[in-house]
C-alpha cells in the first residue's frame, strides 16, 4: 500500500473532502473510508490530518458540523456542505481542471518533441 | 465566534474535539477487530495509522486560533505564581499603581462630569443660553412672549433655598423656579406623575393651584421612593405646594455642580414671598435663560433673530430708577445666544484651570509610578537573566520570552486598575465634599460609567505598556550561550547596561515639578489663609435671622430684631452682637454709584460702591478698626442728620481732605440720590470674597433703614469672649426663642465663609500637596531599590575594595557618586519643564510669582534631602559589608 502523503499537492486534500462531503452529511471516519475507497486505496490520508483541515474548512465556513446519532449508538460529529462551500468546491474543480489539462498538454508536448 | 467567546467555551470545544477524535479511534479499531486481528493487534495498528493524538489535537486547535489563547492562560498563571513568590515586590507595584491609576480615574470622573459632558437631557447640543448672565423676570417674560420668532421654545430657572420645616429648625433644600416650559423645552420627562405645564406658571398657581416637582434623589431621601408621593403636600416657605412629578435619576439640575430636590414654577413666587416677589422688579438679575435651536438652526442665527426683537424687550423692561447713563448702556447692551450643551458655564469656568492642573500631576504621578515599577521588572528581569537565557537556549523564541514580561505587567496593571477604581471612587467623592460650602452644596453625577472604566482600562494598558516595554526589549540582548557563562562570574560589576538610568532622571525632574506646584499652591493657600482681611474670623459666628415665619407686623420687625441682638448680646460668653443686612465674604453683596462732583463724567460702572446695613457694635463685633471718628450710636435715628463709615479705599478713591463731615452722594433705588455725612472711617475689611482686593464700602447704620425695606432676614453676628464660637450656638438658640419662638435661625461660623471663599485654593493646595508627596515617596522607593539592587550586584567587588583597604566613607562615596549625575540632570531637566509649565498656574497663585526662586530652591533642596536618604539607606549597608565573608562566597 503506498502512502501518497507527499505527492497530494497543496490544498487538495481540502477539495476532496469537499467533494466527497457534496453527497451527504458524513462524520470523519466515513469521509476517510470514502476517499480511500473511491480513490481505490491510491489516495490514503494519515487519519489524523485529515482533522486539522476538517476544523480548517468549517473555520472557514465552508463545512458546517452537527452532532448526531450514528450507527454506533453513540453522537457523532457529521459535516455538511454549506453553500459557500459548494460555490468554493465548483470553482477550485474548475480551476483543477484547467490545470491538470494545461500540465497534460506540456507533459504530452514534451514527450513528443523528445522521441 | 469572537475570540472571547471562542476563550469561554474552550472547554466544550476541547471536550468536542477529544470525542471526535476517540470515536475515530474506536471506528478503526472496530474494523480490525472485524477483519480478525487480535484485540491489542487492533488497537496498536488503529493508533499507528491514526497519528499521535495530542499532534492532531495540537493541529486542529491551531487550526482554530485558540493557542495563543491558552499560551496566555499559561502565561498569566506563570505571572500569577511569580507575583505570589514575591509578596513585597507585588504590594510596593500594585500599591504604588492602585494610587497612580486609581488617581487618574478620580480626576477624570471630574473631569468628564465638569469639562467633557453634556447635560443628561433630549438633544442637549441644540441648547442655547442668553448670554451666560443673570437675567430679570421682566426680560424673561418679553422673552417668553416671543420665544418661537428665535427658537423652537424658551426656559428659565434660578436658584433658590426654601425652608422645608413648619415649624422650629430650619431644614433647607435646594429649589428651583421654573417656568412652565422648562422640563418641556430642556426634554427631561417625568418618571412618576407629571412635569410642570405653562398653566402651572399661572401667577398665584394654576388649575392644580401651587405645584412641585422633585427629583429622584430627593424622592429617595424623603420620601423612601413611595409611589404614593404624588399629591402629597411639601411646605416650602411655609407655603403648601402639591407634588405632582418626579425626574429622572440622571437628571441633576439644569446648572453643573448644583442638584436640586424640589422645583416649583415661577409664578407660585407671589404666593410664597407676597410682596417681596421679584416678578415685576426690572432690576433683580435672578433668572437663567435657555433655549432650543430650530432643527438646522445655529446659535448665531439665534441670536440675530433675537436681535431684531431687542429694541422692544429692552424698551418694555427699563429699569425705572436707573440713572440716565445706565439706562442708555442698558439699551445698548446687545443680546446674545451661547451654545450651552452642558448647560451654564460658571461652574466649568471656575474649575476648568484647576482640574486640567491637577489632571496634568496626576499623569506625571503615574509617571513617576511606571519608571518605578520598570525599574523594579529590569532588576528582576535581571535577577531571572539566568532562567531566560535557560529558556531561549532550550528552544523557547524571544517573542514568547518578551510576551510573557509583557502580560506579567499587564497583570500587575490589572490588579492596579482593580484597585485603583476603589480608591478612584472614594476619591473623587471626597473631592467633591471638599468643594462645597456653606452656600452651596456642590453635587456631582459620579456613579462609576463605563467612561471612567473605560477610561481606567486603557490607562492600565498603557501603564503596561509604558513599564513593561523596557524589561521586554531588554531580552533582545540576552545571549544564550551567557547561561552558563555568566554562572561563574561573581565578580561581575553591573555590567554594560546599568539599570534605569534615564528613567531615574525624568522621575527626579517630575517629582521636582509636582513638589514644585506644591509648594506654590500651598503656598498660596496659606498666605490667603493668613491674610489680613480686617475680619477676626476665629471669633464669630453668623446666625441668618428670618422673621417671615412670625406675626410681626413689617413696621415692628427692627425692633424684634434689635430685641433679638441685645438678647444674643446678654447670653454668657458673648463678647458683642451686631446685625447687618449683608453677611462679610458670605459672596452676596449690594451696591450702587457714588455721586462723585470732581469727576461726574466717569461712567456709573467706575464708581461703583458697595453698602451694607449695620448696627452699632458691629464693627468690634468683627474686629474691624475705626481709623477715623466714631462708630454709630443711638442717636443715629430715623428723623437725625443721615451719616455714613466709609472704608479706606472709599476714601482713597473718592473722598479729598479731611473725610470727616464731609457729604458724599449716592443713588440708592426708587429714593433717587442720597446725601449722607461721613461720621467715621474703618479699616478695609473683606465685602464679598477674599481674594478680590478689597471694594469702596459705605456702610449706613441700620437705625436710620427707610421703612420700605423692612427686610424679613438680617445677619446677627456674635463675637465669642474666649474659644470657638460654634459652642455658643445652644445657648444663643435658647435665647434667641425665648425672643420669638416662632424665628428661624441658621448658625454658621464666619471661617466657614472664609473656608468656602477659599475653596479652589484649598482643593488646588490639598491635591497637589497630596500628590506632591506621593511623587516624592515614590521617587524615594525608587531610588533605595536602585541603590539597593546595585548594592547587591556590586557586594563582591565593593568586599574585595574593602579587603584592599578602602575605608566604608569611599564605598558609601561610590553608591552616591552612581545617582548623583542622574539626580543633577534631574533637577536641571525639571526646573526648565516647571519654568515651561508655570505659565498655566500663574492666573492661580495669589501674591507669589509662578517662577518663584525660594519655592524652586526649596523644592531642589527637599528633594535632595530625600534622594539622600534614599540612597543613603542601602549605601551604608554596603559599607557594612564583610569582606572575608564575601571573599569567602566567592
Amino acid at each position: 500500500m503506498t502512502t501518497l502523503k507527499s505527492d497530494l499537492p497543496q490544498g487538495t486534500l481540502d477539495l476532496l473532502i469537499l467533494k466527497v462531503v457534496a453527497l451527504g452529511p458524513l462524520h470523519g471516519y466515513a469521509i476517510a473510508q470514502r476517499l480511500q475507497q473511491i480513490s481505490r486505496d491510491v489516495v490514503q490520508v494519515p487519519q489524523g490530518s485529515l482533522y486539522p483541515a476538517l476544523h480548517r474548512l468549517e473555520n472557514r465556513s465552508l463545512l458546517v458540523a452537527e452532532w448526531k446519532l450514528s450507527d454506533t449508538g453513540r453522537d457523532a460529529k457529521f459535516y455538511r456542505l454549506t453553500r459557500k462551500g459548494r460555490a468554493f468546491m465548483q470553482e477550485e474543480t474548475n480551476s483543477w481542471h484547467r490545470l491538470t489539462a494545461a500540465v497534460g498538454l506540456i507533459l504530452d508536448a514534451a514527450e513528443g518533441e523528445a522521441s | 465566534m469572537t475570540w472571547l467567546g471562542r476563550l469561554l467555551r474552550r472547554n466544550r470545544v476541547e471536550r468536542q474535539l477529544d470525542a471526535e477524535l476517540r470515536d475515530h479511534l474506536e471506528r478503526l479499531t472496530n474494523d480490525y477487530r472485524r477483519s480478525g486481528l487480535s484485540e491489542q493487534e487492533a488497537r496498536r495498528r488503529a493508533r499507528l495509522e491514526f497519528g499521535g493524538l495530542e499532534q492532531v489535537k495540537e493541529e486542529c486547535r491551531d487550526v482554530r486560533g485558540t493557542r495563543w489563547l491558552d499560551e496566555i492562560g499559561q502565561d498569566l498563571r506563570y505571572g500569577l505564581r511569580l507575583l505570589r513568590q514575591s509578596p513585597a515586590f507585588t504590594l510596593v507595584a500594585v500599591a504604588s499603581l492602585a494610587l497612580g491609576i486609581g488617581a487618574n480615574s478620580a480626576i477624570f470622573a471630574l473631569v468628564d462630569d465638569v469639562l467633557l459632558k453634556s447635560l443628561p437631557v433630549r438633544e442637549p447640543q441644540r441648547l442655547i443660553l442668553l448670554d451666560d448672565g443673570s437675567w430679570t423676570n421682566p426680560i424673561w417674560e418679553q422673552v417668553r412672549a416671543r420665544q418661537f420668532e428665535f427658537s423652537d421654545g424658551a426656559a428659565a430657572w434660578s436658584d433658590v433655598r426654601f425652608d422645608l420645616s413648619r415649624a422650629g429648625a430650619t431644614e433647607f433644600v435646594e429649589g428651583l423656579w421654573t417656568n412652565g416650559s422648562f422640563f418641556d423645552v430642556l426634554g427631561v420627562p417625568a418618571v412618576l406623575g407629571r412635569t410642570f405645564t405653562v398653566a402651572d406658571d399661572d401667577r398665584g398657581g394654576g388649575p392644580d393651584g401651587p405645584v412641585a416637582v422633585i427629583s429622584y434623589a430627593f424622592w429617595q431621601r424623603q420620601f423612601g421612593g413611595e409611589a404614593a408621593v404624588i399629591g402629597r403636600t411639601l411646605t416650602l416657605d411655609r407655603t403648601p405646594f402639591t407634588i405632582i412629578g418626579v425626574t429622572p435619576p440622571s437628571f441633576l439640575g439644569p446648572s453643573q455642580g448644583r442638584s436640586f430636590d424640589v422645583a416649583v414654577p415661577l409664578g407660585t413666587q407671589a404666593i410664597v414671598r407676597g410682596p417681596r416677589n421679584w416678578l415685576d422688579a426690572r432690576s433683580t438679575w435672578v433668572l437663567t435663560i435657555i433655549a432650543r435651536l430650530k432643527p438646522g438652526q445655529t446659535a448665531e442665527q439665534a441670536t440675530l433673530a433675537l436681535r431684531g426683537i431687542q429694541p422692544q424687550i429692552r424698551a418694555a423692561t427699563l429699569p425705572q430708577e436707573w440713572p440716565p447713563p445706565m439706562l442708555d448702556q442698558y439699551l445698548r447692551d446687545a443680546l446674545t445666544f451661547v451654545p450651552a450643551a452642558a448647560g451654564p458655564r460658571d461652574f466649568r469656568t471656575r474649575y476648568e484651570q484647576p482640574l486640567w492642573i491637577i489632571m496634568a500631576v496626576v499623569v506625571m504621578v503615574l509617571l513617576i509610578a511606571c519608571a518605578n515599577i520598570a525599574n523594579l521588572m529590569m532588576a528582576r528581569a535581571a535577577g531571572r537573566r539566568h532562567e531566560l537565557t535557560m529558556r531561549l537556549a532550550l528552544g523557547a523564541s524571544r517573542f514568547r520570552i518578551a510576551r510573557q514580561l509583557l502580560v506579567e505587567s499587564l497583570l500587575l496593571a490589572g490588579l492596579g486598575a482593580i484597585f485603583g477604581l476603589l480608591f478612584a471612587q472614594w476619591g473623587s467623592q471626597t473631592i467633591v465634599r471638599q468643594l462645597s460650602t456653606p452656600r452651596s452644596t456642590v453635587a456631582l453625577d459620579l456613579t462609576l460609567d463605563w467612561r471612567v472604566v473605560g477610561f481606567t482600562a486603557l490607562v492600565a494598558i498603557v501603564t503596561a505598556l509604558l513599564f513593561g516595554v523596557a524589561p521586554a526589549l531588554r531580552i533582545r540582548g540576552v545571549d544564550p550561550n551567557d547561561a552558563l557563562k555568566e554562572q561563574g562570574r561573581a565578580f561581575a560589576g553591573e555590567g554594560r547596561r546599568p539599570l534605569g538610568t534615564p528613567l531615574l532622571v525624568v522621575q527626579v525632574a517630575l517629582t521636582l515639578v509636582l513638589v514644585m506646584a506644591a509648594g506654590l499652591f500651598v503656598r498660596t493657600f496659606g498666605k490667603l489663609a493668613t491674610l489680613d482681611i480686617g475680619l477676626d474670623k476665629g471669633a464669630v459666628l453668623v446666625v441668618d435671622v428670618d422673621v417671615s415665619r412670625t406675626v410681626v407686623s413689617p413696621e415692628a420687625r427692627l425692633n424684634l430684631f434689635e430685641r433679638v441682638r441685645a438678647a444674643a448680646a446678654a447670653v454668657p460668653g458673648v463678647a458683642g452682637a451686631g446685625l447687618s443686612l449683608i453677611t462679610p465674604v458670605s459672596g452676596s453683596g449690594w451696591n450702587g454709584p457714588v455721586e462723585q462732583p470732581d469727576r461726574p463724567d466717569l461712567p456709573p460702572r467706575q464708581r461703583m460702591t458697595f453698602l451694607n446695613s449695620a448696627t452699632p457694635g458691629w464693627f468690634t463685633t468683627y474686629g474691624t478698626k475705626l481709623r477715623a471718628g466714631r462708630d454709630f450710636d443711638a442717636a443715629d435715628a430715623v428723623g437725625a442728620p443721615a451719616v455714613a463709615i466709609a472704608n479706606e479705599t472709599f476714601i482713597r478713591r473718592y473722598v479729598k481732605g479731611n473725610p470727616l463731615g464731609q457729604t458724599v452722594r449716592f443713588e440708592r433705588g426708587p429714593q433717587g440720590v442720597k446725601p449722607v455725612q461721613i461720621v467715621g472711617v474703618v479699616q478695609d475689611a473683606a465685602y464679598r470674597a477674599v481674594r478680590d482686593p478689597i471694594p469702596p464700602v459705605l456702610y449706613l447704620p441700620l437705625t436710620q433703614a427707610q421703612a420700605e425695606e423692612n427686610p424679613t432676614r438680617l445677619s446677627l453676628s456674635v463675637r465669642a469672649a474666649t474659644g470657638s464660637p460654634v459652642l455658643l450656638t445652644k445657648s444663643l438658640a435658647a435665647a434667641i426663642t425665648e425672643v420669638d419662638p416662632d424665628l428661624s435661625l441658621t448658625f454658621r461660623p464666619l471661617a466657614a465663609f472664609v473656608d468656602g471663599a477659599l475653596v479652589r485654593e484649598r482643593l488646588l493646595a490639598m491635591l497637589s500637596g497630596f500628590f506632591g508627596g506621593l511623587a516624592l515617596l515614590l521617587a524615594g522607593i525608587g531610588l533605595y531599590g536602585m541603590t539597593s539592587y546595585s548594592v547587591n550586584r556590586r557586594r563582591a567587588e565593593i568586599g574585595i575594595r574593602m579587603a584592599l583597604g578602602a575605608r566604608s566613607s569611599r564605598v558609601v562615596a561610590l553608591m552616591f557618586r552612581r545617582i548623583a549625575w542622574p539626580i543633577a540632570l534631574g533637577l536641571v531637566a525639571g526646573g526648565a519643564l516647571s519654568w515651561w509649565a508655570s505659565r498655566y498656574v500663574t492666573t492661580l497663585l495669589y501674591d507669589l510669582d509662578a517662577r518663584d526662586p525660594v519655592t524652586f530652591i526649596g523644592a531642589s533642596v527637599f528633594l535632595c534631602a530625600v534622594s539622600a536618604v534614599a540612597a543613603w539607606l542601602p549605601a551604608r549597608r554596603a559599607a557594612r559589608i564583610d569582606p572575608a565573608r564575601v571573599l569567602r562566597e566567592a
